[in-house]
């Protein structure tokens, strides 16, 4: 069994079904899956931040980083597995975006994340059909790619489905 | 579970790894507004083990410089006063910083990563939220904040279920609340009696025990427990707490009085917090391999 690790910024996909693929804490970062029914192909990105407009290089470097450029990239890494561009009949999930208690506006980076990610699926004509979002504890996500089955955790807890 | 007392935690405070002279002298000079990087030379150099371990970071791959640096007063200039306090504070009490958090499930060394990200958040929430203290004290000050963690955690060993179900319930406002409930003794309690033990001087202290509740803090160093506060957060928003109490603080937006940030200025101090936590880990721990 394979492991497809995604650190901060990080995108990637995968069709072997005998793969995990997953990333670490998820604090005020959002981890958006896309599984690919037809394919059989899952693809996530752990996005950091909402917008690429502050660091164009980095945008550059680590597209995965930012809301707007994570889900084009993401969709044009998920072609190479056949998967179709504009990600037509893909099924959508989001988790992550947690944040601190007690926050003030400045520090809802993990809103910001959310709204950013959904307001560019809608552009792109996606919507999430299971979003695990907020709150005020880090989650980490384990999606098999054999069963298209997405376990969230976090330490002190029982794992959960998404 | 078992409450400790305040004896017993003056006992495991005992037991705890002491600060070598060196690294006391340095907190003690790096604390120091008046100082200047001379002052820490100085130091570096009446301690021979010190001063090869700087001589090997900045040497090491990390830097890739192409000419070796072998005086050790062009060493310092050119890591900077946070690299120095980072391998100091390694070399004697590394093992404190490398515990397993059980108490937190947390791994080993995720202190450590936690404690270098608030410290790198912090100095940077000073540098681009244009506060008037040092950037570099700031970073001190975030390496040790949380070492209270180290103390407490074996004897919160399994209830970290317990201590969410607490906040959950609403039975406890934070973590914080839930260890003292559990225990007795929350981290910042406990990271201050060993600050005590230290003799840190008295802002890195007030650091230590008020991290979380930074209004609290003596009003001279109100600005620099902000700062660490503030880094703290940040370095849990980051993916990088200790486990399970990661995200689970408030925090306290009265910061605003100290430190002007914009949404664009975080985003901009979370993205350095992430490539330098890259340049720094690698090197600190290129250092470290015969830690004791
Ligand atoms: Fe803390
Ligand atoms: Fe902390």
């Amino acid at each position: 069994m394979g492991q497809v690790i995604l650190g901060v910024g990080d995108y990637g996909a995968s069709n072997n079904p005998t793969d995990d693929v997953k990333t670490f804490a998820l604090g005020s970062c959002v981890s958006v899956i896309l599984l690919d029914p037809k394919t059989k192909t899952v693809g996530m990105a752990h996005v950091a931040l909402p917008d690429s407009s502050i660091n164009k290089a980095k945008a550059a470097e680590k597209p995965g980083y930012f809301a707007d450029t994570a889900i084009p990239a993401l969709l044009a890494e998920m072609t190479k597995y056949g998967c179709h561009k504009k990600g037509k009949g893909m099924v959508v999930k989001l988790c992550g975006g947690a944040n601190v208690m007690d926050t003030n506006d400045t520090f809802q980076i993990g809103k910001r994340n959310a709204l950013a990610i959904k307001k560019i699926l809608w552009a792109h004509g996606m919507g999430a059909i299971a979003e695990d979002l907020g709150e005020n504890f880090s989650r980490t996500v384990t999606i098999s790619v054999g069963a298209g089955q997405v376990t969230l955790s976090s330490p002190g807890r029982p794992n959960w489905q998404l | 579970m078992k409450t400790i007392s305040h004896d017993e935690l003056k006992k495991i405070v005992k037991s705890s790894p002491m600060l070598s002279v060196s690294a006391s002298r340095l907190l003690q000079l790096t604390s120091d507004p008046d100082h200047d990087l001379m002052d820490v030379v100085n130091l570096v150099k009446t301690d021979a083990n010190l001063t090869a371990r700087v001589l090997k970071l900045v040497n090491s791959a990390a830097f890739g410089l192409i000419n070796e640096i072998t005086s050790i007063d062009r060493a310092i200039s050119y890591l900077g006063e946070r690299f120095i306090v980072s391998i100091a504070l390694g070399d004697c009490v590394g093992k404190v910083f490398e515990k397993k958090l059980v108490g937190y499930e947390a791994a080993a060394g995720d202190l450590w990563k936690h404690d270098l990200r608030t410290a790198i958040a912090a100095r940077e929430v000073v540098v681009q939220g244009e506060m008037e203290i040092s950037p570099d004290l700031a970073f001190t000050a975030g390496l040790l904040h949380d070492i209270g963690k180290a103390l407490i955690s074996d004897y919160l060993k399994d209830s970290a279920p317990e201590a969410i179900e607490l906040i959950t319930s609403h039975d406890s406002v934070d973590y914080l609340d839930a260890e003292e409930k559990l225990i007795g003794f929350d981290h910042t309690q406990a990271g201050f009696e060993l600050a005590k033990a230290w003799q840190l001087p008295e802002k890195l202290a007030e650091v230590i025990r008020y991290h979380h509740s930074p209004a609290e803090a003596s009003e001279a160093f109100r600005p620099l427990v902000y700062a660490v506060h503030l880094g703290d957060n940040i370095a849990m928003m980051g993916g990088f707490g200790t486990g399970s109490d990661s995200m689970r603080y408030r925090l306290d937006a009265n910061y605003t009085d100290y430190i002007t940030l914009t949404p664009n200025t975080l985003a901009s101090i979370m993205l350095t917090v992430d490539s330098e936590f890259d340049k720094l880990e690698q090197s600190v721990a290129s250092t470290g391999e015969d830690k004791g």
